[in-house]
């Protein structure tokens, strides 16, 4: 298709690079900021690239004794919880899609029915108390070990793979075990990698749970830390900033030489948002699939 | 009497050979009873005094108390008022725009700059909403905040965006747009790959320009997809993205950004009063499901396109 550059085409490339800029933008800033000493960043005027470029504001995130701990929480909730839920999750969509299987439709609709009609939050929480989930480490992982629509999609997955090769496993003296291990897995990757990602975000993206479910301070993950530091910094910075700019005086050190709570705040939020700025263009194709799958056959 | 027998041995014998598929679902079976079903029967603590040690079923009853307790209370009509406002306005505003995004990717004809842009709009969908509440903070800031540096620039006003009643609905909006907008048009960008080639040819040929082929074949041919999500999404109406307020919500805008799921968090964690919290969820749950019904059976018969 041969076609010239009408005004239409103008406005729609300048508007989608425009919508692409307004993607990316802020981590570019938010990056820049992280990179620049922290007092100098409170006059300003910091777009795109780092005035005065120091990494002190990740040495006092890293210096952090609770920024550790939160880090290491988030890691093995993450690991830890992306792991089973995979593992699970596949057992039971591999049993789904037997369509031999006795039952197969009631189970389904098992793990249907709570998608429609859910108890709502309180109830919830409620079942967490009694099974004495809240403020451990467990709360995090073992209310999303399951979850229908992941099933649904690793289902239709399976359901492609041709029977001819379970067959032929058979004939080879397999039992249903070891062709679940040997054939069905090993051809499983590209779905296994989208629910990892699906569900690996939800692990390291969650913050409600450690605000609302566990008190102890040892348990806090990293996303709920930056939610006590946006509500606690918010006054802070912004009283420091306006001094700042209105006197051009220093102001006190509250981290180390050059780092303010608020540059900080910033390097901690490079670190909590890189990880999944790193693989998840690596995944697209695959979790593109995946949503198609989920919300059209689902 | 034979035959039932002989039919339900063989069914035994199907179950037996298939076992380790039961034993595969196990794991299942039981999450969902503990984590799904048993809430669901916990639904009647809205209906009891709930205290920890009698639980779900041994605390009294306390018949439609709770309930009315919320109606009396003096900001119940501003919550579901607020609720709903924010909501309308995220399906209004927020739900045409995954569209429009994919139609106007697919006019692009540059496979590299496709590509580009589309990656980086499902960028913002990953990462939580603290980081975009810490984000909008640092970005939108009066002192020294990119936003406001390019309005002064342009001769404009510095502005003070969070915690200001003036511009509390916009940037909750354009926030949840900005955050979900590549993620959702995801599934509208297949829809469109999947629409046969031989109708644009066709519509051509008919004269059709660019904006009536896609008046008439890229809408037409997306139309299932977006009624489905259209149904779902106002299945949600009466709750307004809990985790989003929660943080955006500050004093100053209390009175328009109180919503129903905030609500009965804050009620039942923060104050401890779990059945009226229960109550105020149910509430919420039980117009959610009639409007799902609603809008799906009016879908169904206007295009018969329903999900149930």
């Amino acid at each position: 298709m041969e076609r010239k550059w009408s005004v239409f085409s103008v406005f729609n490339y300048t508007f989608l690079a425009l919508v692409g800029f307004s993607m990316i933008y802020p981590f570019i800033y938010i990056l820049a900021y992280s990179l620049n000493e922290g007092k100098d960043s409170m006059q300003g005027a910091i777009y795109f690239s780092p005035r005065k470029f120091t990494l002190e504001n990740y040495a006092e995130v890293f210096d952090n004794a609770r920024i550790w701990k939160a880090y290491q929480i988030t890691l093995m909730r993450t690991v830890l919880g992306t792991f089973l839920h995979v593992i699970l999750c596949t057992l039971m969509a591999y049993a789904l899609s037997k369509k031999t299987l006795p039952g197969r439709s009631f189970f389904t609709f098992y793990i249907f029915l709570p998608t429609i009609f859910s108890a709502g939050f309180i109830p919830f929480f409620i079942t967490l108390q009694k099974l004495h989930l809240i403020n451990t480490f467990w709360v995090y992982v073992l209310p999303l070990l399951f979850n229908f629509m992941h099933i649904i999609i690793i289902r239709t997955f399976l359901q492609g793979i041709p029977e001819e090769l379970e067959e032929s496993a058979r004939i080879d003296g397999y039992g249903d075990f070891q062709i679940f291990l040997r054939i069905i897995l090993p051809l499983s990757g590209p779905v296994l990698a989208t629910i990892s990602l699906f569900i690996g975000v939800a692990h390291w993206n969650d913050w409600f749970s450690g605000a609302y479910y566990v008190s102890n301070k040892n348990l806090i993950p990293v996303q709920t830390l930056l939610q006590e530091m946006l509500t606690e910094a918010e006054a802070l910075s912004n009283s420091m900033q306006r001094a700042a700019q209105q006197g051009g005086q220093t102001v006190g050190g509250v981290g180390g030489a050059g780092a303010t709570p608020e540059s900080m705040r910033m390097a901690l939020l490079v670190i909590t948002v890189f990880p999944i700025l790193c693989i998840y263009p690596f995944l697209q194709r695959y979790f593109v699939k995946g949503v198609m799958i989920g919300s059209v056959k689902g | 009497m034979i035959k039932p027998r002989a039919t339900n041995n063989r069914l035994m014998k199907r179950i037996w050979q298939h076992k380790l598929f039961y034993l595969f679902m196990l794991p299942g079976i039981v999450w969902f009873f503990l984590f799904s079903y048993v809430p669901l029967y916990g639904i009647q603590v809205a209906f009891r005094d709930y205290n920890f040690m009698g639980g779900f079923t041994g605390s009294p009853w306390a018949g439609f108390k709770y309930f009315e307790q919320f109606f009396n209370y003096y900001q119940s009509g501003d919550i579901i008022r607020n609720t709903i406002i924010i909501s309308l306005m995220k399906l209004l505003i927020g739900f045409p725009m995954p569209i429009i995004l994919a139609l106007l990717l697919n006019e692009v004809r540059m496979i590299r700059f496709k590509k580009t842009v589309q990656t980086l709009s499902y960028l913002p969908y990953f990462v939580s909403w603290i980081v975009v509440v810490t984000l909008m903070q640092r970005l939108l800031t009066p002192y020294g905040g990119p936003v406001n540096d390019f309005m002064g620039t342009m001769g404009a006003e510095s502005i003070q965006f969070l915690n200001n009643p003036t511009w509390f609905y916009q940037l909750i909006v354009g926030s949840d747009i900005w955050k979900n907008i590549g993620w959702n048009s995801i599934i509208f960008m297949a829809a469109i790959a999947g629409i046969d080639q031989q109708l644009y040819e066709a519509a051509k040929i008919d004269g059709a320009g660019r904006f009536r082929q896609m008046w008439h074949v890229t809408l037409p041919g997306i139309r299932s997809v977006a009624i489905l999500l259209f149904i779902l999404a106002v299945g949600s109406l009466m709750s307004a993205g809990y985790e989003q307020l929660l943080l955006l919500n500050g004093p100053a805008t209390a009175s328009i950004g109180s919503v129903l799921d905030v609500h009965a968090i804050n009620s039942g964690i923060r104050e401890g009063r779990l059945s009226y919290a229960a109550a105020v969820g149910l509430f919420q749950s039980v117009i959610g499901l009639i409007l799902v019904l609603t809008v799906n059976r009016i879908a169904r018969k206007v295009s018969d396109v329903s999900l149930f």
